[in-house]
């Protein structure tokens, strides 16, 4: 084997200017100290980690080191670090970047987060990693500055895109890469131009709903791991998850790493659940019946009428604002039932669940963080909760990123509440607070999850507490019962439910609750129904606790 | 290294750039600026412009380094450093620059005023790096005599041996090199390529194979596509640019070093 030596000559003609000119020369003190110094920084070893020399101050975690190691050193520096929520997945790309950085191997560097996560990334590898990190704000950063967070948003748009695609980059990171699930969008198409020497694609849920979406996600860092997409989808399109075939597994497992908190060994603090059960007044009952009689007369498709039903429970504003759009779709033409409902609608004049949610933020005299699945509701809550003196920062995902900081900011230094919506949950860290309230339950188990992660992470000493809230005799109360106390939803570990859910292939388990809620004749059937997929994920459980653990995926 | 050799090597490095050192403590370090090392390390050109500009008085930095984390450093105002923080990265650069060349003579007092010869060295000091997606690098330090052309390796080691002084010694002269310096430099760059010819290289071999492998993974990929899609040749440049092994040679420092000639070394 021949390999070409390069060599580089800029000591040579230094050196040959001094000989001309006699000097200057170094001291003997000098020189040694610079032959001392280049010791110091060679790399003595094609492997183990030399990051952590580098970084006396941060004491990553066994399980982050590992896969630093792991990704140096047998997967060639392209990898999906799919670590569960909460156990550091920034830390090991850290670790694995400043690896790649010492080693001399990564000089330029895109870094592509969500807009709410730029200054995050920034300061994180500032501060923890002594990477000189700068966040994209003017066109020049992507020229000029070697390590650039950008959202990905960002980047794709002209005239970015077309100065990205002119840097020579030797690393990428994406975090939350499960958004490049389909390969259909224009995020996909722009990373799969991007050249990525090394990269790292980062994501708590590999996949969500479709085996396909892991082939997607594959392909981009290594196209042709999986075979092509004809290939993917004649020998794994019928496969409902990872564990059904161990091919595939042992495939996917030579670019993806997760570990699970179980795995970590980690002592975790406690968890606490508490589930309130309101009742309505009158007047939201007599609303919420009104709701629930169209089923007989059919009108809508299941889903908006399950929505309908469930944004009853959450407000009324919540409800006004789909009827409204209805109303717009419908041309002005007003459905009978219609006007009816808006008179419901006025007929309310209070909020019980808000009125238990004020009660309960007076008593917990402590930050609480207020997830709702609906924008109204936010709105609503906000303006109720300032009716009693108690000031609330909003979150959503929509923000622009220097507003989600601020809002961050505000909470942490100023505000008891904050009141976010299921897209502003997503990578913010909010440690400082250790009180959640389920204002209304998101049907996606795995989305729940992600909310408890926002608190219930590493870093978080104090025991959570979580309040589920829901209203009696109604399809809340159906939900979390299933998932309170049926699933245990809240006692497990994050993450466990993923394996349960894989195991008896129940990825679309929000469908299925759609299914059993509108297909189901009776209270019996339902309760029937509610029955047997409690059944089957007991089941699973079981094969989970007497069975194998798996390592990844 | 540890946090006694990063102390060490400050004290070290300020003495050798002619900065005062007010206060050399258990755990931290006080030291006073030059003015060339102010420009060195402070990074404020517009300081120094002004000063210059309107002939003020110049007034260099007094900075302090804790290297140990004790009672009495804890209540001090200074730069906590370790290895990898920033400044003693900046530290490393500026001492890599300040010693890459050096001239010396052997210091020997001759006995009865007879006149010795001391005999021209050019000395290397390199670092060789095998790169593909990872990196090792070795270092080497030759010593090539510039009249009957013998190479000696660990050449820095004998050096630290030595008593070496920046000015020719009394009753001490120099013989003209036969070898010019410039090809002297080609000689030691043609041994070291001799050296690393004979290293084992299954470092490269396995490196050629994992980009083969992936080679033939992005083939099949778009096997099924008659026209190969721009990302195709970005994706192979790409494996390229990770896999592709090189290697890299470059001189740490040198310079020349006029010895009395003895006989065991050439």
């Amino acid at each position: 084997m021949k390999v070409e030596i390069e060599f580089d000559s800029t000591w040579k003609e230094g050196f040959l200017e001094r000989l001309e000119q006699d000097g200057p020369w170094s001291s003997w003190d000098l020189y040694q100290l610079s032959l001392e110094v280049a010791h110091r920084l060679s790399i003595p070893d094609f492997y183990g980690l030399q990051a952590p020399n580098h970084l006396p101050h941060l004491t990553p975690l066994p399980h982050q080191l590992e896969v630093a190691k792991q990704v140096v050193e047998k997967m060639n520096g392209k990898a999906i670090l799919a670590d569960e929520v909460g156990l550091g997945k920034t830390i090991e790309a850290g670790l694995i970047l400043k690896e790649y950085m010492i080693r001399g191997l990564v000089k330029k560097v895109l870094i592509l987060v969500p807009a709410s996560l730029v200054s995050q990334w920034v300061t994180e590898l500032n501060e923890k990693f002594f990477i000189p990190a700068v966040q994209q704000k003017k066109s020049y950063v992507w020229e000029q500055c070697d390590v650039v967070v950008s959202s990905i948003d960002t980047a794709k748009k002209s005239p970015h895109k077309e100065i990205i695609y002119e840097q020579n980059y030797d690393m990428i990171i994406i975090d939350e890469a499960h958004k490049l699930k389909n390969n259909k969008t224009k995020n996909y198409e722009f990373v799969q131009n991007l050249k990525k020497k090394f990269c790292l694609l980062l994501t708590a849920t590999p996949i969500q709903n479709r085996i396909e979406e892991i082939f997607h996600l594959v392909s981009l860092l290594k196209p042709g791991h999986l075979g092509n997409a004809a290939y993917f989808t004649e020998k794994y399109g019928k496969t409902r998850s990872l564990h059904a075939d161990e091919h595939l597994k042992s495939l996917v497992n030579k670019v993806m790493i997760r570990n699970r908190r179980t795995d970590t060994g980690i002592e975790w603090s406690k968890r606490n659940v508490e589930t309130m059960i309101i009742e309505f007044s009158k007047e939201e009952r007599e609303l919420y019946n009104a709701v629930q009689s169209l089923k007989n007369i059919s009108a809508g498709s299941p889903f908006s009428l399950i929505t309908m039903l469930r944004e009853v429970c959450s407000s009324r504003e919540a409800l006004f604002v789909t009827l409204k759009n209805m109303l717009k779709k419908h041309e002005g033409e007003t459905p009978p039932y219609f006007n009816e409902l808006i008179e419901k609608i006025n007929m309310v004049t209070k909020n019980s669940k808000a009125e238990k949610a004020l009660e309960l933020i007076q008593s917990i005299n402590d930050k609480v963080i207020i997830f709702t699945e609906y924008r109204a509701t936010q709105l609503y809550l906000q303006w109720f909760l300032k009716q009693h003196g108690i000031s609330s920062v909003p979150f959503r995902g929509g923000f622009k990123r220097g507003k989600k900081d601020w809002m961050k900011e505000l909470f942490k230094n100023k505000m008891q509440v904050l009141i976010a919506t299921e897209a502003g949950g997503e990578g913010i860290n909010l440690q400082f607070c250790h009180h959640v309230i389920n204002y209304d339950l998101p049907w996606n188990p795995m989305r729940l999850e992600q909310r408890i992660g926002r608190v219930h992470r590493l870093g978080q000493t104090n025991d959570v507490y979580i309040y589920n809230f829901a209203v009696k005799d109604t399809v809340e109360e159906h939900i979390l019962k299933l998932l309170y106390e049926k699933i245990h939803l809240f006692e497990r570990v994050i993450g466990e439910l993923d394996d349960i859910l894989t195991k008896v292939e129940l990825h679309n388990f929000e469908d299925y609750l759609h299914d059993i809620f509108f297909n189901s004749r009776s209270e019996g059937e339902m309760r029937i129904k509610m029955e047997n997929l409690t059944a089957m994920i007991d089941f699973a459980d079981n094969l989970n606790k007497g069975g194998t653990t798996y390592a990844a995926t | 290294m540890q946090q006694h050799e990063i102390h060490h090597f400050l004290e070290r490095y300020f003495r050798a750039n002619q900065c005062e050192i007010a206060e050399n403590g258990d755990g931290y370090l006080i030291t006073e600026l030059t003015i060339d090392m102010d420009k060195e390390l402070m990074n404020r050109p517009f300081y120094w412009h002004y000063i210059e500009k309107t002939g003020g008085t110049p007034a260099p930095m007094t900075l302090t380094f804790i290297t140990k984390q004790t009672k009495e450093t804890e209540k001090l105002k200074g730069e906590r450093l370790h290895f990898g923080s920033p400044r003693l990265h900046q530290i490393f650069q500026s001492a890599q620059k300040r010693g890459s060349y050096i001239r010396l003579y052997e210091n020997i007092q001759p006995s009865e005023q007879q006149f010795v010869p001391l005999h021209p060295w050019l000395g290397l000091n390199v670092k060789v790096s095998y790169q593909c997606d990872r990196k090792r690098d070795f270092l080497l330090s030759l010593g090539l005599h510039l009249i009957n052309g013998a190479i000696v390796e660990q050449f820095q080691d004998r050096l630290e041996q030595l008593e070496l002084t920046p000015k020719i010694p009394d009753y001490c002269f120099t013989i003209t090199p036969l070898i010019k310096p410039q090809s002297g430099i080609v000689r030691l760059e043609q041994y070291i390529k001799n050296m690393i010819q004979q290293d084992d290289h299954s470092w490269a071999d396995e490196a050629l194979k994992r980009w083969q492998e992936d080679i033939e993974l992005l083939d099949h990929f778009y096997e099924e596509i008659d026209e190969r899609p721009e990302c195709y040749y970005i994706e192979k440049e790409a494996l390229e640019e990770q896999y592709k092994p090189r290697i890299h040679v470059s001189i740490i420092n040198g310079g020349l070093f006029y010895l009395q000639p003895r006989p065991n070394v050439s």
